[in-house]
């Protein structure tokens, strides 16, 4: 709204209604002219509207100055252009005229006259009221503007302010945003630290877990435990990647190990109480829980060992009082019966006392390795050990502890095992069970061996046992030897058979060999018979030098008695003892190499008593002792021949060329045999070396062939041997 | 008599278990008795078995009905001269194996010395299963089923055949046994809280005796009735004995 705007209001509004009126612009456009006017002369003004205005008309003049419708009249005519308007006021004027015809004829041509002018006056007037009206409407439009000067200039100040303002919050919306984002980093911040505390502490009830007495080792101790392993883990993983050791990685680091240490505190605290109750039961068994346990304790050996320290003492105590029941107890209401009972049978005894251990063992070896987690887990890859198959430690520490917990364990028992089986070894008479006792310890020693190893104390324990027992047998058949070797011969007992301290020596050999073969020790091992040998010399050398020894002294007082004889029968019959003995053929090769030596012997004793017999002892003597140069019937003239060879032939009729009385004795006829015809064939090659000397010329025998030839065997060597049975040699090997 | 009908889980070793037994395992040298064990324990046939010396030792844990049942398995040696070792093994057995080779009738015929060897060396309630083992061997037969089942019954002891080879009825003498004890320690027979008996609580056992005081055996008696026609005991069990 602008003040310039003020003057053309009136004009403005003055002009519509002065067209309204009248119609100026009617001769532009003459065809709705015609149509209006035709409209116009259609019109019926007895229309209501019409009478209204003509009434209206009437009641202005009816009080009205006769000026005013002259006024108005004049109008009417200066506007000659406004035929409707004229004919209108013509017609509502006739009927006006009509109406008031008898008195106001006058005033009817005042108004006819004075119409335009009272119309124009009371425009005018109008006009005047307008503009004086409108001057007010002015005054409050320029008051109105001052106000909206006024409240503009307002808005110009609050505009200015708020700008103002707005500049001035600027910083504090920045201030804003930069604390928003600054909230954020916190927050983010915040949750890495969250997440970092989450995984890099341990929360309180992980720690109540790990430190409180209240809370049982289970799943969730471990678990706590195996996140405070984690933590350490991480943590020196992340402080390798620092430049040094940061703050929080060393509080990390000590808190968690200091939580660590607490936890593995309470792991030795609990398994000490756990291995503390294990006392009451033989058979054991391993909860879950136990092995975890124990391979977390691994990782802190030294309370570990301490520990099993505990579980050591309370096994020792329980399996030390389990075998003493076994041993005076025995079963519920006795049976099975105390092994003590048998005491008497030594061998039962000991077996049982020994077997009772082995199982103890193997029960303690399952126990102790369920308890490190081992033996189960190997199922799948290599197959089950048996406790009687060789024992291999592969050196892993758990196997380490087994081995060391099993040694210790039976540890005790070696004492009260010991002092039995010595006792036992000590009063044995029998040579016999001495060895099977021996045997049996010696089996045990090495079934322990592969169980629990070659260092334990109840291998080593076994081993002394078995030595001991071993000494004892060898004591004992030692001391039998030199008690053999004190007996004399009857020396008027003319028999060659072995004596009898020598054939009940060899019985006992021969129990001993039976026990031995049916031994219960693996001998596939070392060479069959190897570690028999020793007994053998034991046994069998002191009997053999008895038998020499003996006979040399009996021949002292009876020289006829036939000393060689009796020695062969008695070396055979011992060998022959170990004939079904195959472990023993070591010894009897040295057996028989001594009595080829005495065989030997024997042979020429024999050759030397044939040829005596025979009568051709001298001769042969002779014709062995001549010089070469010297003829032979100088030293052996025909005419000694003759009977010699007369005899040899008288010699050769009798039953001893084929049968001798003296080796008849001999126990083993081949023997008896064998010699004989070795004699034999001497004779013959002897006889066949007579025949060549004589008829060799230079002997100068005459008639040679006929003195040969006299007797039988006619001086042909193949005759004797045909005599004495014997298969004749090859003539190039009789010929000495 | 497949073996699947005693519905058992030996899958699991080294667990806890309810019992522990101890069983021996005896008969002639060369009847396959290391080989019936290894079966048993290894699940396959044991190859180029050598005699045995000694004793061996191995274990096993079976699950009958809803028992766990841990076996020690002591095997002998059946040649004559480590007799004097092996039967102090004897002592305190709860259950014997007693096999034989069915090819082979004397050591079938030797099981009578067998048998009173172990009951008077063993605990007193021993039981005894015997096996005539290598069924698999059916052309050379020597001992007939009838026949070894009659002496069974005489004697008062489990029998069936079992092949160590095959693997048939490998588990059958070792669940039959542990069930006869089981039914003893039920029945009042046997105690296994006294050393000597060859049979022990575990620890699963022992918690639930000290929890309900009561040792209930009603699923394993239960089990059986509710299933008769499937246990065929055909022979298994002599007159007289549970079942």
């Amino acid at each position: 709204m602008s003040v310039p705007a003020r003057s053309p209001i009136p004009s403005s509004l003055y002009s519509p209604s002065r067209n309204a009126g009248t119609p100026v612009s009617a001769p532009q456009t003459r065809n709705p002219i015609t149509i209006r006017l035709r409209k116009i002369l259609g019109t019926n003004f007895t229309d209501e509207a019409t009478t209204e205005a003509l009434q209206t008309l009437s009641e202005l003049y009816g009080t009205q100055s006769p000026v005013s419708v002259s006024d108005s009249k004049a109008r009417t005519a200066e506007d000659p252009d406004s035929d409707d308007d004229w004919s209108d006021e013509n017609a509502n004027t006739r009927l006006a005229v009509r109406d008031h015809r008898e008195g106001l004829n006058e005033t009817a041509s005042r108004v006819r006259k004075n119409l335009r002018r009272d119309l124009e006056d009371k425009l005018a007037q109008g006009s005047q009221q307008f503009l004086q009206a409108f001057s007010e409407v002015d005054q409050t439009l320029d008051d109105l503007q001052k106000h909206v000067a006024a409240m503009r200039i307002a808005c110009d100040e609050a505009e200015t302010q708020l700008r103002l303002s707005s500049e001035a919050s600027q910083s504090l919306l920045d201030r804003a945003e930069s604390l928003r984002s600054e909230r954020e980093g916190v927050e983010t911040r915040k949750s890495i630290v969250m997440l970092f505390l989450n995984r890099f502490t341990l929360s309180n009830e992980e720690s109540e877990a790990i430190t409180s007495r209240e809370i049982a080792i289970g799943p969730r101790f471990f678990e706590a435990m195996n996140k405070a392993e984690r933590i350490r883990n991480d943590c020196r993983v992340l402080m390798t990647g620092e430049d040094g050791p940061t703050k929080v990685g060393l509080d990390i680091m000590a808190s968690t190990s200091s939580y660590l240490e607490q936890g593995y505190e309470k792991i030795y605290r609990w398994c000490s109480f756990e291995f503390r109750q294990m006392g009451r039961d033989v058979q054991l068994e391993v909860g879950s829980t136990m092995r975890q346990a124990i391979s977390r304790l691994s990782q802190r050996p030294e309370l570990l060992s301490e520990a099993l320290a505990f579980l050591t003492q309370t096994r020792q105590t329980a399996l030390l009082s389990a075998f003493l029941d076994a041993l005076t107890r025995g079963g519920p209401s006795g049976l099975p019966r105390p092994i003590e009972l048998h005491a008497h049978d030594p061998i039962r005894y000991l077996g049982d006392m020994l077997a009772w251990v082995h199982q103890a063992i193997a029960a303690e070896c399952e126990f102790l390795e369920s308890l490190f987690g081992l033996g189960g887990l190997e199922d799948e890859g290599r197959a089950r050990r048996m406790v009687g198959a060789v024992r291999t430690f592969e050196g892993s520490e758990e196997e380490g502890w087994v081995k060391e917990l099993l040694n210790s364990a039976v540890t005790k028992l070696c004492v009260p095992l010991k002092v039995r089986v010595q006792q036992t070894v000590r009063s044995q008479e029998s040579s016999i069970v001495s060895y099977k006792v021996a045997n049996l310890l010696q089996y045990y020693m090495l079934t322990m061996r592969r169980t629990i190893g070659d260092d334990a104390l109840l291998s080593t324990t076994l081993s002394e046992i078995t030595e001991v027992s071993y000494k004892v047998f060898f004591d004992a058949i030692e001391a039998q030897g030199r008690a053999l070797l004190r007996i004399l011969l009857d020396p008027d007992d003319p028999s060659l058979t072995p004596p009898l301290p020598i054939l009940e020596h060899a019985q006992l050999l021969r129990e001993i060999m039976h026990v031995y073969d049916s031994s219960v020790l693996d001998e596939t091992a070392s060479e069959p018979g190897q570690s028999f040998n020793r007994i053998l010399d034991v046994m069998l050398d002191p009997a053999m030098d008895m038998c020499a020894a003996a006979a040399d002294e009996k021949t002292r007082h009876r020289p006829q008695w036939d000393q060689a004889v009796f020695v062969l029968n008695c070396w055979c019959y011992l060998q022959s003892v170990l004939e079904a003995f195959e472990f023993t053929s070591e010894k009897r090769r040295t057996i028989q190499e001594k009595i080829d030596g005495r065989v030997r012997l024997l042979e020429d004793e024999h050759y030397e008593n044939i040829l005596r017999d025979a009568s051709l002892y001298d001769t042969v003597a002779i014709i062995n002792s001549k010089s070469p140069s010297d003829p032979l019937s100088h030293l052996l003239p025909a005419q000694q021949l003759q009977p010699t060879l007369a005899r040899f032939s008288l010699w050769l009729s009798s039953p001893e060329v084929v049968h001798s009385p003296r080796l008849s004795a001999l126990s083993s006829p081949s023997l008896h045999s064998t010699i004989h015809r070795v004699c034999l064939i001497r004779v013959a090659k002897s006889y066949a070396k007579l025949c060549e000397e004589v008829r060799k010329s230079e002997n100068r025998y005459e008639a040679a062939s006929t003195l040969l030839g006299m007797e039988r065997p006619f001086g042909q060597v193949g005759v004797l041997w045909a005599i004495f049975g014997l298969e004749e040699e090859g003539e190039e090997s009789t010929v000495d | 008599m497949a073996l699947d009908e005693y519905d058992i889980d030996a899958t699991e070793l080294l667990e806890t278990y309810d019992f522990l037994m101890k069983y021996i395992i005896i008969g002639e040298a060369g009847t396959g008795k290391s080989c019936l064990l290894h079966h048993f324990t290894h699940n396959a046939f044991k190859d180029h078995s050598q005699h045995t010396i000694g004793v061996e030792f191995s274990s096993r844990t079976v699950k009958l009905g809803e028992k766990r049942i841990k076996l020690q398995l002591w095997d002998t040696a059946g040649q004559e001269r480590f007799r004097s070792v092996t039967r102090s093994y004897y002592r305190g057995a709860a259950g014997v194996i007693l096999v034989y080779d069915i090819t082979n009738r004397d050591s079938f015929l030797n099981m009578s010395q067998w048998l009173t060897d172990a009951r008077a060396l063993a605990s007193p309630h021993l039981v005894a299963v015997l096996v005539g083992n290598k069924s698999d061997r059916e052309d050379d037969r020597e001992v007939e089923w009838a026949e070894a089942s009659r002496w069974a019954a005489e004697n008062d002891v489990h029998f069936l055949e079992a092949s160590s080879l095959t693997g048939d009825n490998i588990e059958a003498p070792f669940l039959l046994a542990a069930r006869s004890i089981l039914l003893s320690i039920e029945s009042g027979i046997l105690d296994p809280e006294k050393a000597g008996s060859g049979v022990s609580y575990g620890d699963r056992a022992l918690r639930r005796v000290t929890s309900s005081s009561h040792l209930s055996f009603g699923s394993l008696s239960g089990a059986r009735r509710r299933r008769p026609d499937k246990l065929r005991l055909k022979g298994w069990v002599p007159s007289g004995k549970c079942c």
